[in-house]
């Protein structure tokens, strides 16, 4: 017997297992609150500055983790795709700058640059809005819909399931559940592992 | 959840051990050489499993470090640079150095830090490894792949027909496991026990080696587990080195235990079987006394895992063609080692280990009572001193006791005669259920006050929960205590361009340690007593102020000085 297959049966049989049960798991609708956060071109983002838009794909990134610098291109498509759609990104940097100076926020504008971002990517200098969602690594994405007035959280965790290879990729998490949303249905998968670098909290 | 337990059981009752049709080529770590060694720690990631990669921690590489050929008699210099999301440490375990340099929980790197330890290789020719050090962080630092080998050569070694071709005939292969998630990340650290072997980082590995003796140098790599390792044949070899030396002799064995830490060098002949033939090297685990761990038999749960007490593959090796200047034959006599004996012991001290309650509200392992304490210097030792020192356990669970800055002789052991295969320099031994061991050793050359060095379990889990103390050694003849007040010191130039130079009111000062940091708390490097004739090389850092922290040798008075770079 090959155990090599077995295990990766065991683990494709895994993840359909976790995405299946997570499909059942009572939502949340965990509600978060409004930001103002500078923005890399110096000006204050919130998200009441869009009054059109029908929800944001948030993600919380940053300059230094080596699994962070894999997905500009693919944020860069998402906010194509979506943007026009009323579910535009918007990108937030919570890293602690004290420890990591590649992450401070002059070093974001060049990045910014560099990756020609098309989206704003935000500095969350007193760590409000990362504490506020509970983003743990980077990247990690949210889902966020408006329904009464208030900001629900209706995905939670990973960009997709392959950082290194685009190619490979087999769950667009976050795209399958702004289509979803876009259509009126509820999100199958509404929170996945976020993997990356840890967002080191201060004290 | 109901269908992972059943998953887990088809996988489990399946999958043959000794039957992988699929292998991958055994990652071998490439070398640094040389006296000036640069380790840059990252975050980082791997394609283990097919899906997604799995974030590791890399040292130069994606999983696993370099290995580091120092020679004897070289001062060789660290320049240890941490791109780390969190702070780590790097221990150099098995080095005899200052403890300054020696890497443990007090010599923490934050991130963005270079620290830029340096000592005299004394350690006889063997094989050594580094790893992560900071206390409570230990297991999962390990978890992420941090980590590497080290092999000092000599002339005493050089002097002999051994297999030496590093990647040829000469292998390092270091024994660990890991647990993933159904995302492919590692899990950590409620499992002690990984389901999943791998040498060197590489699942199911295979490796082509030459018709000839060969020469492993394995390393028990795991958090917890314990390998009782033989050839799929029972064919015999030979172990050459312990932990810190070669053996004076060859000893023949059909079996090797290697608890965590433990590194044995062995030679097996594959001189008598046809190239293209195949043999493992399989970890016959099932059946091991209580308290081997791994031992434990359960496949799932916090000490079970589907490896457990059971004999499973290790390395897969293909022979292949032999090699221009084999080796063909294990030489009689190996070295000259005078070892320790109790005789030569004047101190004698007992560790016994304690508690290890489980359950809720149980209390974690632990020796004489006493958790770890950052601040409490558990033992005293005085330099030049032969100790002996008596571990008990007469508790539930076996461990693998390792200290910091000797290699030591173990001279008796309750639960069997001392083993010809344990009878060289060791800095690590399996402490059995049941058992009492007593080892000498020398303390000599590096006394410090104030940097302690461990003594510790090495079983990751183990020694995060506590089950480690440290010890200083001191110089009897008072150094140390000295009343001198602390001299001063001047920076030049300042404002500062690429270098920034030191210059010492009382010539007869000297420099224990010198940090500098930003104006915003950011710490650029740790200087552990460092060599100030062509001043710091501050060219990489961003024009604005910073502070120059420097401790006095003698006083161990610290003092801050501000400089400006341009
Ligand atoms: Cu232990």
């Amino acid at each position: 017997m090959n155990r090599s297959i077995f295990s990766t049966v065991c683990a494709v049989v895994l993840t359909a297992a976790a995405v299946f049960a997570s499909s059942f798991t009572v939502a949340d609708n965990k509600v978060v609150s409004d930001f103002k956060l500078k923005n890399v071109d110096g000006k204050l983002v919130s998200l009441k500055d869009f009054p059109d838009a029908k929800g944001f794909i948030i993600v919380f990134t940053c300059n230094h983790c080596p699994f962070a610098k894999l997905y500009p291109p693919r944020l860069n498509a998402l906010n194509d795709q979506y943007k026009k759609l009323g579910v535009p990104v918007i990108a937030i940097s919570s890293s602690d700058t004290v420890l990591y100076d590649e992450d401070s926020y002059p070093k974001m504008v060049e990045k910014a640059r560099e990756e020609h971002f098309n989206f704003p990517y935000l500095y969350d200098n007193q760590q409000t809005a990362v504490r506020n969602f509970g983003a743990q690594k980077t990247p990690h994405a949210f889902v966020v819909w408006k329904e009464n007035g208030k900001w629900v959280v209706k995905y939670n965790g990973a960009i997709d399931d392959n950082g290194a290879d685009p190619s490979k990729v087999s769950h667009r998490y976050v795209a399958d559940a702004v289509d979803a949303l876009l259509a009126g249905k509820e999100v199958a998968a509404r929170k996945t592992r976020s993997i990356g670098c840890q967002i080191n909290l201060r004290k | 959840m109901k269908l992972k337990h059943l998953i887990a059981i088809v996988l489990f009752s399946v999958a043959g051990y000794n039957s992988f049709a699929q292998y991958n080529n055994l990652v071998i770590p490439d070398t640094i050489s040389g006296t000036t060694f640069n380790l840059n720690l990252k975050d980082t990631f791997k394609q283990f499993l097919p899906g997604n990669q799995t974030v590791t921690g890399g040292i130069n590489s994606d999983f696993w470090g370099p290995t580091l050929l120092f020679n004897k008699g070289d001062t060789v210099h660290m320049n240890v640079h941490s791109y780390m999301n969190d702070s780590t440490t790097v221990h150099w375990h098995g080095m005899h150095l200052p403890a300054v340099m020696d890497g443990g929980p007090h010599q923490i790197i934050p991130p963005g830090t270079v620290w830029q330890p340096y000592w005299l290789v004394t350690n006889q020719a063997a094989t050594y490894w580094y790893h992560p050090h900071l206390h409570q962080m230990a297991e999962q630092q390990m978890t992420t792949g941090l980590g590497g080998f080290i092999i000092v050569r000599d002339a005493e070694e050089a002097a002999l027909a051994l297999p030496r071709t590093y990647g040829v005939d000469d292998i390092p292969l270091a024994l660990t496991s890991r647990n993933f998630d159904a995302t492919n990340a590692f899990l950590c650290c409620t499992r002690a026990y990984g389901d999943t072997g791998m040498v060197n980082g590489t699942l199911h590995p295979q490796v082509t080696l030459p018709k000839q003796y060969v020469r492993l140098r394995i390393l028990n790599a795991e958090m917890e587990r314990g390998y009782n390792l033989g050839f799929s044949d029972n064919r015999s070899f030979y172990i050459i080195a312990n932990d810190g030396g070669l053996l004076n002799a060859p000893v023949s064995a059909t079996r090797i235990k290697l608890l965590v830490g433990e590194r044995a060098e062995i030679m097996v002949d594959l001189g008598g079987d046809a190239v293209g033939s195949s043999i493992d090297l399989v970890a016959y685990n099932a059946g091991q006394e209580f308290g081997f761990g791994g031992g434990e038999p359960s496949a799932t749960g916090n000490f079970g895992s589907l490896l457990n007490n059971r004999n499973f593959n290790v390395l897969h090796i293909n022979v292949g063609a032999t090699t221009a200047g084999a080796i063909t034959s294990v030489p009689a006599t190996l070295a000259s080692n005078t070892y320790l004996t109790t005789a030569d012991a004047t101190v004698s001290r007992t560790v016994t280990v304690t508690d290890g309650t489980p359950g809720p509200g149980g209390l974690p392992f632990q020796f004489d009572h006493t958790l770890y304490n950052f601040d409490t210097i558990n033992k005293t030792v005085v330099l030049g001193t032969t100790e002996k020192w008596t571990v008990i356990n007469n508790n539930v669970f076996g461990h693998a006791f390792h200290i910091h800055d000797v290699e030591f002789k173990i001279v008796s052991r309750s639960s069997h005669p001392v083993g010809a295969y344990e009878g060289g320099w060791k800095d690590v031994f399996y402490l059995q259920v049941n058992d009492t061991v007593t080892f000498v050793a020398k303390f000599n050359d590096y006394a410090d006050p104030i940097h302690p060095f461990m003594y510790h379990c090495h079983f990751a889990p183990h020694e995060d929960g506590g089950m480690m103390q440290q010890f200083v050694v001191v110089d009897a003849t008072g150094v140390g205590n000295t009343e001198k007040p602390s001299g001063d010191f001047n920076l030049y130039p300042n404002p500062a361009g690429n270098k920034l130079n030191i210059s010492l009111t009382d010539p007869a000062m000297q420099v224990y340690y010198i940090t500098i940091t930003n104006s915003q708390g950011r710490t650029m490097c740790m200087l552990p007593r460092p060599q100030l004739g062509n001043g710091i090389d501050i060219s990489a850092y961003a024009p604005g102020v910073y502070f120059l922290q420097l401790t006095d040798e003698k006083t161990k008075q610290s003092m801050i000085k501000k400089f400006v770079k341009e």
